[in-house]
């Protein structure tokens, strides 16, 4: 199964449009469809419901229509809106304009932060970790595990759940959604897991100060314009919701939860001048080096109301993983996402294509230059990182 | 099966229906059909009746005191003699109930198609399990298979609504629902981007309506059924009995067919409720009547459904829909 190139289905729907021949349409879908349903389920006899299942996934969708689809992703995005390395990789035709919002700190306090758009930030909590100094930063059009740019800012956001133990919300539970909730917190500082954390009710508690470095990305991987960030525990801010991932279409986090991303992301975007490109999830970003492939961690992996918190549909994105590294992805992680995410694979992979052909090599010949590479920057970042323990010790 | 340079030789579509037996073909970029009716009468022999029917071209077998004339001239004769055409098929698969239904199956199907010596692909369709029962189609798919690999081919079978999706759908990406209205079954399938994710059949259909009606008129099975496809339709005012009766049991049969398709669909778990409609195509000789569409779409808006429709139409070509649809089938396997 590892290896097989699972195309979205919204991609195949489009590209099959595009055939005049009915039968040349049918042995088209046939391959692709059938191709990719065995090599998520692996039984044939079984793809009648599970491909039922996986209709009505995309049917239920929100907003997925024939058209919208069509003005939102090209017939062949790889080859219009991705460029090889080095060019730009936020194409607009995804992405709107990017406007930083203009939100700024009102009233302070030893344990509150008000600011101008209502967020309220509790600070009675907070556990400063190991000062976030300097990160390395790779260019796209010129990967030197060696050569890194460095820089000290917050690049971006990651969303994370907790997976904590959930109560049912409603006002009898109170006791026991507070009880849970300081539970929570308790153990996100103790690991220093992320820099904010959002609870049932909405509270935006500081666990991490932004100025540190938390423990919420591990091995990942993420890309903008010119720069590839690797391991973002230190170039990304981590935002926690207090939540359980539930099923593709039921919502993860509450209204109150929701609200208080939008402000919370609002602010953090204001003030470290975050793209909206560098605000995602942490199944978009988490990966395994082990076997290389992508989606070690699947939370957000498939319903981040990214539109409801301001932002723009970064599942649309590619993962940089994928077209930067080398990494691979398999069926459960595909069956983990939703529809959404798989866009953003399937650009990933076109555009792995469209290097590799730039090149002239096999695909699997760049994947594995690609992987080599990544490889290099590891074992960079994992001297830098013991040379710097040797220091301090 | 005719011979003609121009015809794709790489496949075959074979519709074999309960009435009628259909073969499609493409030529250049059209879509040909030759069908016979899949059903049989047996005549007292004679050197006379053998000659006239050499004569003119018609399909029989000398078997011993009988002469067997099989396909479309079945029809005329049982009319002419007042006599009953007999089937090969019931209710979608081999007739049980009939002796001959093995040597007389073979017999049409020969004469539509051609042996080949190349292994040429051809693609036949077989029915659905009817709803809430289980699957017995196994030797009917066995003994079509037989037959037709008997006859040279590479054969593979394709369920009758898939086929009329095939036939039809190509507009959605082969996505919707698509029902064949035939002799013995109404069949059903949902596919999505061709892949089929839902089947099955309800035992209601034509023949249904005719032995029905026929048993209330006092008519012929075979003479409902010649009255019904040439003049009956919905929506009008009927002085005569037998048309009464059989826009009764169209009725009933356009109710089960609703039903059943709420009950197929309700009793899957895996089921959520929808808000993408599907487009719906009807095809088959039963659902030829004017009004058809019609009468089935009150009936679905009548019944809390938990897939909407966007289109309900009727096939292009009903006859040869589910044909046209195992053809495009076997071209795309070819």
């Amino acid at each position: 199964m590892h290896g097989v190139r699972l195309i979205p289905r919204i991609l195949i729907e489009q590209r099959a449009a595009t055939i005049q021949d009915p039968v040349a349409r049918l042995r088209y879908l046939q391959r692709t469809v059938v191709a990719r349903e065995s090599a998520i389920y692996g039984r044939a006899n079984r793809l009648p419901w599970l491909g039922l299942a996986l209709l009505f996934v995309l049917i239920l969708t929100p907003g997925y229509k024939k058209s919208s689809v069509k003005a939102s992703f090209p017939l062949k995005p790889a080859v219009h809106a991705l460029p090889v390395p080095g060019a730009e990789i936020n194409p607009p035709d995804i992405l709107p304009p990017d406007i930083i919002p203009n939100v700024w700190l009102v009233d302070q306090s030893r344990d509150f932060e008000t600011y101008s758009n209502g967020l309220r930030v509790d600070n009675r909590y907070v556990k400063p970790n190991q000062r976030r100094i300097f990160y390395p930063v790779y260019q796209r059009d010129a990967i030197d595990a060696g050569e890194p740019e460095w820089r000290s800012e917050p690049a971006g956001i990651v969303y994370h759940t907790t997976e904590s133990d959930q109560a049912r919300f409603s006002a009898d539970q109170n006791a026991r959604l507070k009880l849970i909730g300081k539970a929570v917190i308790g153990v996100v500082q103790q690991n220093h897991s992320y820099h904010f954390l959002i609870d049932r009710f909405g509270q935006v508690f500081r666990i991490v100060p932004e100025t540190d470095v938390a423990n919420h990305a591990g091995y990942s991987v993420w890309a903008d314009g010119k720069s590839i960030f690797v391991n973002l525990n230190a170039s990304f801010l981590g935002i926690a919701f207090e939540t359980q991932t539930q099923r593709d279409d039921m919502p993860s986090a509450n209204p109150a939860q929701v609200h208080a991303a939008r402000i919370l992301t609002e602010m953090l975007r204001a003030r470290y001048r975050i793209r909206q490109s560098n605000c995602v999830t942490h199944a978009q970003v988490s990966v395994n080096p082990d076997n290389m492939l992508v989606g070690y961690h699947t939370d957000w992996a498939g319903n981040f109301p990214f539109r409801d918190i301001g932002l723009s549909d970064n599942y649309a994105l590619p993962p940089p993983a994928i077209y930067a590294f080398g990494f691979d992805y398999d069926p459960t992680f595909v069956h983990a996402t939703g529809v959404r995410l798989w866009q953003g694979l399937a650009l990933a992979e076109d555009q792995m294509q469209t290097q590799a052909a730039a090149r002239g090599l096999p695909v699997s010949r760049y994947r594995a230059i690609l992987q080599k590479q990544y490889k290099e920057v590891l074992a960079a970042l994992r001297r830098a990182a013991t040379a710097s323990d040797n220091h301090e010790t | 099966m005719r011979h003609n340079d121009q015809v794709n030789n790489s496949a075959v579509g074979l519709d074999v229906g309960t009435s009628r037996i259909c073969l499609a073909q493409r030529v250049r970029d059209e879509f040909q059909y030759e069908t016979q009716l899949n059903a049989f009468v047996t005549i007292p022999f004679s050197k006379m009746t053998e000659n006239v029917l050499k004569q003119e071209k018609v399909p029989h077998t000398v078997d011993g005191p009988d002469i067997v004339v099989h396909g479309n001239e079945s029809d005329r004769f049982a009319d002419v003699l007042n006599i009953e055409t007999r089937r090969t098929m019931d209710k979608g698969v081999l007739n049980p109930a009939e002796p001959e239904s093995l040597g007389m199956l073979r017999k049409i199907v020969e004469s539509l198609v051609a042996p080949v010596k190349d292994r040429q692909k051809l693609c036949f369709t077989v029915p659905a399990a009817p709803l809430g029962a289980e699957d017995n189609l196994t030797y009917h798919e066995a003994t079509l298979r037989r037959i037709l690999t008997d006859l040279g081919y590479e054969v593979k079978s394709i369920n009758e609504g898939l086929a009329v999706i095939y036939s039809e759908l190509e507009s959605s990406n082969y996505t919707g629902i698509g029902i064949s209205c035939g002799g013995g079954l109404c069949n059903v399938c949902v596919a999505y981007l061709s892949v089929p994710v839902f089947s099955f059949s309800i035992p209601k259909a034509g023949d249904y309506i005719d032995t029905s009606a026929a048993a209330i008129t006092g008519e012929r099975a075979n003479r409902v059924r010649i009255v019904k496809e040439d003049s009956f339709h919905f929506n009008g005012f009927f002085a005569d009995k037998l048309q009464q009766v059989l826009g009764v049991y169209y009725d009933e049969m356009i109710q089960s067919l609703v039903q059943g398709m709420k009950q197929a669909f309700s009793n899957s778990r895996n089921l959520p409720k929808s808000n993408r409609p599907l487009p719906i195509v009807l095809s088959g000789g039963t659902a030829l009547p004017e009004g058809f569409r019609d009468r089935f779409q009150k009936a679905l808006v009548e019944t809390d459904l938990p897939i909407a429709a966007n289109e309900i139409r009727i096939a292009a070509d009903p006859l040869h829909a589910s044909a046209k649809g195992a053809l495009v089938a076997a071209l795309a396997d070819a």
